[in-house]
């Protein structure tokens, strides 16, 4: 069975008045990344700590990685998840002014 | 009093717990919060200092308006406004996420052959306006969103202990509900609670204490979320207490004339309208036992704030984070208001935070020691 996703959206967020729509959408893109590139580094920190301590990963590995095709698929996916993460604003944006066309028109 | 990466401080087993990476993403959003609240709110505070200094805005019926007025027009006041709510937005997305990936897992969870406790939800229900009309503190879907699962409740738990920064009782978020029964005991100290009312009971956090505070009590909780209240249930069962939960509005709940020897409300009134405040009350009142004792716990009331730039800066945050009923709640005459209602022995003031409502000092006073440190309360007696 699949599941209906939990909602995203917030009902009523009150316009902040003179921010300018575009603003806001930018701020938001911007703190998104900025939790993405903060996820990333601990990961990657983690990663190596782990690996450098237990003795398998020899310095300078990951410079030297070759991904295969599985490998590559996963890190596919990984990187559309975060497209859709950061550009969360746009959509939302675009949603509304579609409703608001439709509405406007007969 | 704080979560960190190294305290993976599973409270209960219902608490959606974070990977690696989802631990990281809601330790960002603590660390954002704190950076605008200490970094980024503090300039704008002392923006707001220069300008009631020059007198214009405080020569004004409403100085805060006043000086909202002047502040609308700087960049750096709309940007702080605008990360702020980024940053709750980042929350639940965040907490989202984490609860989406073990939603089976979860769902499963919350299976019981043999509860405690129970949950009783109605198909019925039509959540109250001030709940459909604004999703309260940004969360998507809002707290009457019903699926059929318990997965908003595990939103709304999880995000709710990131939101309160390990400020309430860590990932438990209970010391409201024990700060609530510490207040019983300083009123009442040899009181034998047969029933006890939770109104407003969420996903249980301020529920849980005080089946803890009475164990031989039979202890209920009434919310408008179906969802919230099917996880408010797993929760309890699996931190071994026996709450039996209901969907209903508190304005006018299931239960007959004088069923409660208690019954109590933690932060719920500034969620709801000025008019609900009063049927609450009222219905709180209804549902006392001659001599039962009701108890309204809420964030510090407006005229405990030190300066306008904290009434201005509580205003915007009700706003911008969707508490539609701030003002109401926070600027009444409780005691007014209890008396109307028809409750006698009105008492109202600041109760001390507890840990155990049993063993924490019990300490009430009609001053504020500050936000967290003690709760406002007003009570009284049917």
């Amino acid at each position: 069975m699949t599941r209906v996703p939990l909602p995203r959206t917030p009902n009523r967020l009150d316009a902040i008045p003179g921010e300018g729509g575009r603003d806001e959408q930018l701020l938001g893109m911007i703190v998104a990344l900025t939790s993405e590139v903060t996820i990333l580094r601990a990961r990657l920190d983690a990663c190596e700590r782990l690996l450098v301590a237990s003795g398998a990963l020899a310095a300078g590995a990951v410079d030297h990685f070759d991904p295969d095709a599985a490998a590559q698929a996963e890190r596919e996916r990984a990187r559309q998840h975060t497209i859709a993460k950061v550009l969360r604003p746009l959509r939302e944006q675009a949603r509304a002014e579609l409703a608001a066309v439709k509405d406007q028109t007969p | 009093m704080t979560w960190t990466e190294s305290a993976a401080a599973q409270s209960h087993p219902m608490l959606a717990a974070p990977n690696h990476d989802e631990l990281v993403e809601q330790l960002f959003v603590r660390d954002l919060k704190l950076y605008v609240m200490q970094e980024v709110e503090p300039v704008q505070r002392e923006i707001a200092q220069v300008l009631l200094a020059d007198g214009k805005a405080r020569a004004s019926n409403n100085p805060a308006a006043n000086l909202r007025e002047q502040m609308a027009g700087l960049d750096s006041f709309r940007t702080w406004l605008s990360l702020k709510r980024e940053s709750q937005r980042q929350l639940w997305s965040a907490v989202g996420d984490s609860v989406a990936r073990q939603a089976d897992e979860l769902e499963a969870l919350g299976r019981f052959d043999s509860p405690r406790g129970s949950v009783t939800v109605d198909p019925e229900f039509a959540v109250p306006d001030y709940v459909a009309d604004a999703d309260i503190h940004l969360m998507p879907g809002g707290n009457g969103f019903d699926d059929g699962s318990l997965l908003q409740g595990a939103v709304m738990d999880r995000g709710g202990a990131v939101y309160m920064l390990g400020r309430n009782g860590g990932m438990l978020n209970d010391l409201r509900g024990h700060t609530a029964m510490a207040h019983l005991l300083t009123i009442a100290p040899d009181i034998e609670p047969e029933r006890i009312l939770d109104m407003g009971c969420g996903i249980g956090a301020s529920t849980v204490p005080a089946a803890a505070t009475f164990p031989d009590a039979e202890v209920h909780g009434i919310d408008v979320g179906a969802s919230i209240l099917r996880y408010a249930h797993a929760r309890a069962e699996h931190l071994g207490a026996a709450v039996h939960f209901r969907q209903g509005s508190a304005e006018h709940t299931p239960y007959p004339d004088g069923h409660f020897d208690v019954v109590y409300s933690c932060v719920l009134l500034h969620e709801t309208s000025p008019e609900a405040m009063a049927a609450i009350l009222a219905e709180s009142k209804r549902l006392l036992k001659p001599g039962g004792i009701a108890i309204h716990l809420e964030v510090p009331l407006i005229h405990e704030f030190g300066d306008v730039w904290q009434e201005l800066s509580s205003e915007l945050e009700a706003q911008y984070n969707n508490e539609p009923n701030w003002r109401g709640a926070l600027s009444a005459d409780y005691a007014s208001l209890m008396a109307a209602a028809g409750f006698g022995d009105v008492k109202v003031g600041y109760q001390s935070t507890a840990t155990d409502a049993h063993k924490s000092p019990k300490v009430f006073k009609d001053q504020s020691d500050g936000v967290f440190r003690s709760w406002f309360v007003a009570s009284g007696r049917a």
